[in-house]
């Protein structure tokens, strides 16, 4: 257990353990469109879930209501709840700020600063959350979180270089080893290869897979074998033409591809759909 | 891999082959071709006014300055009958009621353009660019007629309190004992800071637009990464839109300045000319080039004509010179890169 600073700045916690996540009932709407009905789906901590369905079904929707970067769009509005470790983050004690904190994102672009150097990407969040940290610690943090990211290696001669300067898997993971440098309980991936190549995107899913012990991951993948490399568990989303998307089949990962309840999600894993 | 490669490496050179582009006829339809024609004619007609402008003016300018030498920079009174006249004062006050209306302007404008593209909600903001670009559209004899009855009997308030109170710091000094009985009306009237208050009214809707539209401009994913990292709103304007809207701040303001540099009819409605060169904008009297244009112009001579259009072509180069570079620092900055 290696606490990394101060405690009180909430970013001591110890690096073990995720946070545990549950989603209950999410409606959500663009407008009068209603893009997702009563969704429930648990994320247990330290688990790998993975989101798949067609294009359009609402899972990076789902995604973003579970940080609160749904609200974020004008015309958005929702209804449900979202528990982490047990307590609801759009309850209105609730600072959005310390939420997003505790819930990363990694978004489908890459989405380095780019005027910044890549060591000040990779603590951009202390600063833009205003956490002090010394000198030392910083290189410590710098080095860990991108060592983490698998990065390290490839960049670790030019941390002064703008993030821009990388290409866009470096930078992918950039931003991966940025979003890690918070210490969140859950990260959420949004397709996070679908612009990497493959061995990118090898050393994505190699982080994934270290990163389970201490975080809780989330992630919408287009790639069914890439679902079935990185998850333990697995939910089918589909918007059946005209209604909202909703959530067909979820479980263990090895059923959902190996022995699927459902008809449409055998055809989905299976590439025959539409 | 090696396998493929190692054929072609091994080969013979080929025979020499010299190579031509091929060219490649766009073949334009008709409509595209009388549309390239005639937006390239307004484009260099733009051009040529703009030089022809210039010409005009440096050709009417060579009796002066052969008359006056570089005295035409350093004298500051202006009296063609005694055959002594300059635009060292008028300069200096040109730059002082544009200096005060930037200083207004700037602040204004930066936080409007934020408040709109980043804060207002939807239906708010679409209101409030319309008043804005209503203030625009404001002919400036109204900023100067509302700057001499509306604004100059409470500026003098303000004036009065700098003075007393800032009035150790020279750009703040009144040539007048502040506890003085009736000093209303008397030495802070007419004075260069209340024609940069209507100055500043004036340029502040060119420079509140331009940074909006570079603010509403900064890239949604850079955004969203600093709000998903758990950062406040401020945080994510410090960190996004105000590095990638830098250019459009510096470049919206130079050309305020440069329009600022210019104006001309509410100038002359509020100040009373003066031509001692002074910093001290809080005090009554001053003038500016274009002020001392409009007002000189229709008793002039032939050759103190010549003179007054000397003092428009110093304005002319100094206005297109702040304008180029506020071009160049759009266009080189990230966001003005892809937007021309
Ligand atoms: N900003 C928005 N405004 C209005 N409607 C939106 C917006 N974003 C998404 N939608 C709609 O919500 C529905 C779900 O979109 P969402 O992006 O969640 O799908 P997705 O499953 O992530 O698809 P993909 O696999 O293509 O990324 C779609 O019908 C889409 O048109
Ligand atoms: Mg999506």
């Amino acid at each position: 257990m290696t606490v990394i600073m101060d405690t009180s700045s909430g970013i001591g916690r110890p690096e073990t353990g995720g946070g545990s996540l549950e989603a209950r009932n999410i409606s959500a709407w663009f407008g009068s469109n209603k893009v997702l009905e009563r969704v429930s789906l648990d994320m247990p901590a330290n688990t790998v879930t993975a989101l798949i369905g067609p294009s359009g079904c609402g899972k990076s929707t789902f995604l973003r209501v579970l940080n609160r970067m749904h609200e974020l769009v004008p015309s958005a509005r929702l209804n449900g709840e979202v528990l982490l470790d047990g307590m609801d983050i759009y309850e209105s004690g609730h600072r959005i700020t310390e939420t997003r904190k505790r819930i990363g994102m990694v978004f489908q672009k890459p989405n380095p600063f780019p005027a910044m150097s890549i060591a000040d990407n990779v603590t951009a969040g202390l600063k833009l959350t205003g956490t002090r940290i010394s000198r030392s610690d910083r290189e410590d943090l710098i080095e860990r979180s991108l060592t983490r990211a698998s990065l390290w290696k490839e960049v670790k001669d030019r941390l002064k270089e703008p993030g821009a300067a990388l290409s866009g898997g470096q930078q992918q993971r950039l931003c991966i080893a940025r979003s890690l440098a918070v210490d969140p309980e859950v990260l959420l991936m949004d397709e996070p290869c679908s612009a990497l190549d493959p061995t990118s995107t090898r050393r994505v899913e190699e982080t994934i897979h270290e990163i389970r012990q201490q975080v809780t991951v989330v992630i919408v993948t287009h790639n069914m074998q890439q679902a079935a490399r990185v998850s333990q568990q697995c939910a089918f989303f589909l918007a059946e033409s005209g209604t909202p998307g909703g959530i067909v089949e979820s479980g263990a990962t090895k059923d959902i591809f190996g022995s699927p309840v459902d008809k449409r999600t055998e055809d989905y894993v299976n590439g025959r759909f539409g | 891999m090696t396998m493929l490669l190692e054929p072609a490496e091994a080969a013979p050179a080929p025979e020499t082959v010299i190579e031509v582009p091929r060219s490649i006829d766009p073949a334009l339809p008709i409509s595209d071709k009388v549309f390239f024609v005639v937006a390239k004619g307004i484009g260099i007609s733009v051009l040529v006014i703009m030089g022809a402008i210039g010409v005009f003016l440096g050709l009417q300018s060579i009796p002066t300055f052969r008359r006056y030498g570089f005295s035409f920079f350093t004298e500051s009174s202006w009296q063609p009958e005694n055959d002594v006249l300059g635009i060292a004062a008028v300069l200096v006050g040109t730059f002082t009621v544009a200096l005060v209306a930037m200083l207004i302007a700037f602040p204004l404008a930066l936080s409007a353009a934020l408040y709109i593209s980043e804060y207002a909600a939807p239906k708010v903001k679409s209101f409030l660019i319309s008043m804005v670009d209503l203030m625009a559209a404001i002919p400036s004899i109204v900023w100067g007629l509302w700057g001499f009855f509306l604004l100059q009997p409470k500026a003098i308030h303000v004036a009065h309190w700098l003075h007393t109170h800032l009035g150790w710091i020279p750009f703040f000094h009144v040539d007048t004992d502040p506890n003085a009985a009736p000093w209303a009306q008397s030495r802070y009237a007419a004075s260069a800071f209340i024609a940069g208050i209507a100055v500043s009214m004036m340029v502040l809707p060119m420079a509140a637009a331009v940074m909006r539209q570079v603010f509403s401009q900064a890239p949604i994913g850079e955004r969203e990464a600093a709000l998903a990292l758990g950062s406040t709103r401020w945080g994510m304007i410090r960190t996004v839109v105000l590095p990638f809207g830098r250019g459009g701040i510096i470049g919206g303001t130079m050309l305020s300045l440069g329009r600022a540099l210019g104006e001309t009819i509410a100038v002359v409605l509020i100040i009373s000319p003066a031509f001692d060169i002074k910093f001290r904008p809080l005090e009554i009297g001053t003038s500016t080039v274009s002020a001392l244009i409009a007002g000189r112009f229709g008793e002039a001579t032939s050759a103190q004509l010549s003179a007054l259009l000397t003092a428009g072509f110093v304005l002319f180069v100094i206005t297109l010179i702040i304008n180029t570079l506020a071009a160049t620092i759009v266009a080189r900055s990230r966001s003005g890169a892809n937007a021309d």
